[in-house]
C-alpha cells in the first residue's frame, strides 16, 4: 500500500509481513473504505424507497437478481461493466501520475465517433476492419488525452478544468461529425451501420448480448497493470505522482510522464467507446449515451485506482444499471434509484471523516488511493 | 433598417435571457470558489432548483412559493456538497460530480414519483416579463433589457452588490483570505470552515435563482436535464472571468450571446456545435496562460487541517 501514499510514510516497507500475507492483508484494507461506502449508499437508497412507499427488501432483491440471478442477468452486467472498466482505467492511470482526468465523458465520445467512421469505411474487412478501427480508436484518444496533457506539462493548465471542458467540446466535435459528414441515409441520426461481421462477437455461453469486449476489458486492465507495475515508463510515471520532486531529482522527465499518463487514460477511454460502438451498437446514433465516462470517475475511486479495483468497481455498477431494469419491472421501484445509489456511492467514497466515524482513526489510512494531496491553486 | 433593430432588439433581448443563469451560478460558483471550494456542481445546483421550483409552483399555483422550493433545494444540494467537501474532507472534484449526478437521477426518480414518467412536467405559472416603465421606452436596447422577467432584474442588482460584498466589506475580505491562506485566517480567529459554508451555501443560493429561471423564466416547465451543461459553462464564465464578478458576469454575458446566436442563426454560416464550443475553448486558452493567465485562489481544492 506504501505506493498509495504520496505523503505519508516512505519507509513503511521494511516492517511488512512477507509478501503473500501482505497482499492479502493490503486487499483486505483497500476494500474496507469502499465497502463501508457503498454499505451507507444501500441504505441512504432504503431510506429514499421508505419514504417514497416502496418495499426496500424486495427492491434490492429485485435488484440482484437482475444483476447476477441467472446468466442471462450476469450478461447484462458485464456488458454494463465494459465501457466502465475503460473509462475507469483511464482515471486510475492519471490518477497514478498525480492527475485527475475528468475528460473520460469526451475521450469516451472521441473513440466512439472514431469507431463508427472508420468501422463504416473498414467493416468489408470484416474481424481486421475491426481490429484496425479499435487502433484509430487508441491513437485519436491519444492524441486527445494529450492535449491537456500538454496544456498542464508545458502551460500549467490545471488538468481538472481542461479535461471537463474538452468534454464539451469532444461531444460537440462527435455530435457534428455523426450529424454532417458521416450522417447516413437512414431515419434516425447518426452515422451509417457497421457492417455485422466487423463487429465484436458476443461470447455466448448463455450470457445473452455480453460480447468479447468484456475480454478486452480484462486484457486492458491486465496491461495497465503490467505497464505501471512491472516496467520502467509505469515506475516513472508512478514516481511522479507521488513525489514530483524526487522523480525530477532522479532524472525522470516530469512533463513527458504527464503528458503520456494522461494521453494513455484518454486512449483507454476512447477504446472503451470505439468497443461500446462496435460491440453493442454498430453505429454511433445522436444523441449518443452519456455518463459512462463520469461514471467511470467512480469506478476507479471505489477500486482505490488500482486494476483489478477498477474491473471490481466497473462490475457493481454494471450490476447496478443492469438490475435496475429487474428492479422497476417486477417492484415498480423507477430504475433512476439505482443510479441514485451509484451517485450517493461516489458521493462517500472520498469522505474520509465519515468513515472515520465508522472505523476510527483507520480512515486516514485506509483512504489512500483517493486523495491527492495538492489543491488547484497554481 | 427596421428589421435590423427588430432582429438586433430579439438578439439583445436573448443574450439577457441566455446569460441570467450563467450569470447567477457564476456568481455563486465565485463565493464558493473564493472561499476555497471548488464547485464542479454548479450543473447539478441548478437542475435540482430548476425541478423543486416547478414543484413548489406544481403544488401551489404560485411562482414565488416555486422560487422558495427551489432556493431551498439549491440550499440543501450545496449544504451536502459542503458538508462532504469540508467536514468529511472528501475530494472536492468527486463531490461536485456526484452533486451534478445526484440531481440528475434524483430529479429523474422523483418525476416518475410525482409526474408519472419522465420527459417534460405540466406547465406552471411562471415569472412573466414585467416592463419597467420609461426605461422599456428607451429606443432598441430599452425592450431588450427592460422588459425582462423580475429574476433578470435581480441579476442586474446582483453583480455590483457581489462585487461590493467580495472587495468592500470584512465579510468578503475573509472569503478571499480563507481561499488564499486559510492559515492566516484560522491565526486570525476567524473559522475557516464556517467561511467555506458560507461561500459553498452561498453558491447553492445564487446558483438556484439560475436554476428556477430556466425553469420558470425562460420556459414554464421542467424538461429532464433541462440545464444541459450551463453549470459548467457558468464554471467557464467563472474561470473566463478570473473569478472576478464583473468579470465573470461579462464573460457569462459573451457566452449567453453565444447561446442567443446558435438559436438564431441560420445553420449554413457556422455549424452551431462549433459556436458551442467556443465558451470552452476560450476557457482552456484562459488557463493555459494564452493572452494572460487565469490563476486560481490559492488554497483552492483542499481540505483545510487545523495543525
Amino acid at each position: 500500500m506504501s505506493e498509495d501514499r504520496p505523503t505519508r510514510d516512505p519507509g513503511g516497507e521494511a516492517s511488512r509481513p512477507p509478501a503473500f500475507r501482505r497482499l492479502l492483508g493490503d486487499a483486505a484494507s483497500a476494500l474496507v473504505f469502499p465497502l463501508i461506502a457503498i454499505l451507507i449508499s444501500f441504505v441512504f437508497g432504503a431510506i429514499i424507497m421508505l419514504l417514497t412507499g416502496y418495499d426496500p427488501i424486495a427492491a434490492y432483491g429485485a435488484l440482484f437478481r437482475g444483476a447476477f440471478g441467472s446468466p442471462l442477468a450476469l450478461g447484462r452486467t458485464l456488458l454494463g461493466a465494459t465501457p466502465l472498466i475503460f473509462t475507469g482505467l483511464a482515471v486510475a492511470v492519471a490518477f497514478r501520475a498525480g492527475l485527475f482526468n475528468i475528460g473520460g465523458e469526451g475521450q469516451f465520445y472521441i473513440g466512439s465517433i472514431t469507431a463508427a467512421v472508420a468501422g463504416v469505411y473498414l467493416g468489408s474487412l470484416g474481424v481486421v476492419g475491426m481490429v484496425l478501427a479499435l487502433a484509430a480508436c487508441v491513437l485519436t484518444g491519444f492524441l486527445w488525452g494529450a492535449i491537456p496533457g500538454a496544456l498542464k506539462a508545458y502551460r500549467g493548465a490545471h488538468e481538472v478544468i481542461t479535461t471537463i471542458m474538452l468534454n464539451f467540446v469532444a461531444i460537440l466535435l462527435a455530435t457534428y461529425l455523426a450529424l454532417n459528414p458521416f450522417r447516413s441515409e437512414g431515419l434516425v441520426p447518426g452515422t451509417e451501420a457497421i457492417d455485422l461481421t466487423a463487429r465484436i462477437p458476443f461470447i455466448g455461453l448463455g450470457l445473452g448480448r455480453a460480447n468479447y469486449g468484456f475480454v478486452f476489458g480484462l486484457v486492458a486492465a491486465v496491461l495497465v497493470y503490467l505497464l505501471l507495475w512491472r516496467t520502467k515508463r509505469g515506475f516513472e510515471i508512478r514516481a511522479v505522482g507521488l513525489s514530483p520532486g524526487a522523480a525530477s531529482y532522479a532524472g525522470m522527465g516530469i512533463g513527458v510522464n504527464t503528458v503520456l499518463a494522461l494521453a494513455i487514460g484518454g486512449a483507454l477511454a476512447a477504446l472503451g467507446g470505439g468497443i461500446e460502438v462496435l460491440g453493442v451498437y454498430g453505429k454511433m446514433s445522436i444523441p449518443f449515451v452519456t455518463g459512462l465516462g463520469f461514471t467511470g470517475i467512480g469506478v476507479a475511486l471505489l477500486g482505490r485506482n488500482h486494476p483489478v479495483g477498477v474491473v471490481l468497481g466497473a462490475v457493481l455498477f454494471g450490476g447496478l444499471a443492469a438490475g435496475a431494469q429487474e428492479m422497476q419491472f417486477s417492484t415498480d421501484v423507477p430504475l433512476q434509484l439505482a443510479n441514485v445509489v451509484g451517485a450517493i456511492i461516489l458521493l462517500l467514497v472520498t469522505a474520509t471523516k465519515l468513515v472515520e466515524l465508522v472505523v476510527g482513526k483507520r480512515a486516514r489510512a485506509l483512504a489512500s488511493g483517493t486523495h491527492l494531496e495538492r489543491g488547484l491553486g497554481q | 433598417m427596421e428589421d435590423l433593430f427588430g432582429s438586433f432588439g430579439a438578439l439583445l433581448a436573448s443574450t439577457i435571457r441566455n446569460a441570467t443563469p450563467l450569470i447567477f451560478a457564476a456568481l455563486g460558483g465565485m463565493f464558493s470558489e473564493r472561499s476555497g471550494v471548488v464547485n464542479i456542481g454548479l450543473e447539478g445546483l441548478m437542475l435540482i432548483a430548476a425541478f423543486a421550483g416547478v414543484v413548489g409552483a406544481f403544488i401551489s399555483g404560485s411562482a414565488l412559493v416555486g422560487l422558495g422550493f427551489g432556493l431551498a433545494a439549491g440550499l440543501l444540494f450545496a449544504l451536502i456538497h459542503a458538508l462532504m467537501c469540508i467536514t468529511f474532507e472528501a475530494d472536492q472534484i468527486i463531490s461536485g460530480t456526484a452533486i451534478n449526478l445526484l440531481a440528475l437521477f434524483g430529479t429523474g426518480f422523483v418525476m416518475v414519483l410525482i409526474f408519472g414518467g419522465g420527459g417534460t412536467s405540466p406547465r406552471v405559472s411562471g415569472f412573466k416579463e414585467v416592463a419597467i416603465p420609461l426605461l422599456s421606452d428607451i429606443p432598441l436596447i430599452g425592450p431588450a433589457l427592460f422588459n425582462q422577467s423580475v429574476l433578470v432584474y435581480l441579476m442586474y442588482a446582483l453583480i455590483p452588490i457581489t462585487w461590493f460584498v467580495v472587495y468592500r466589506t470584512p465579510f468578503g475580505l475573509r472569503l478571499r483570505a480563507t481561499g488564499e491562506v486559510p492559515e492566516a485566517v484560522d491565526t486570525a480567529g476567524v473559522s475557516v470552515a464556517r467561511m467555506r459554508y458560507y461561500g459553498v451555501a452561498l453558491s447553492g443560493l445564487l446558483a438556484a435563482f439560475g436554476g428556477v429561471y430556466l425553469s420558470m423564466g425562460i420556459l414554464s416547465a421542467f424538461t429532464e436535464n433541462m440545464t444541459i451543461g450551463r453549470g459548467f459553462i457558468a464554471l467557464a464564465a467563472l474561470i473566463f472571468g478570473r473569478w472576478n464578478p464583473i468579470g465573470a458576469a461579462g464573460a457569462a454575458l459573451l457566452f449567453g450571446f453565444g447561446l442567443a446566436v446558435t438559436f438564431q442563426a441560420p445553420q449554413e454560416a457556422l455549424p452551431l456545435e462549433f459556436i458551442q464550443m467556443i465558451p470552452y475553448i476560450l476557457t482552456v486558452v484562459a488557463l493555459a496562460g494564452f493572452g494572460g493567465r487565469a490563476i486560481a485562489p490559492a488554497a483552492i481544492g483542499r481540505p483545510y487541517r487545523k495543525e
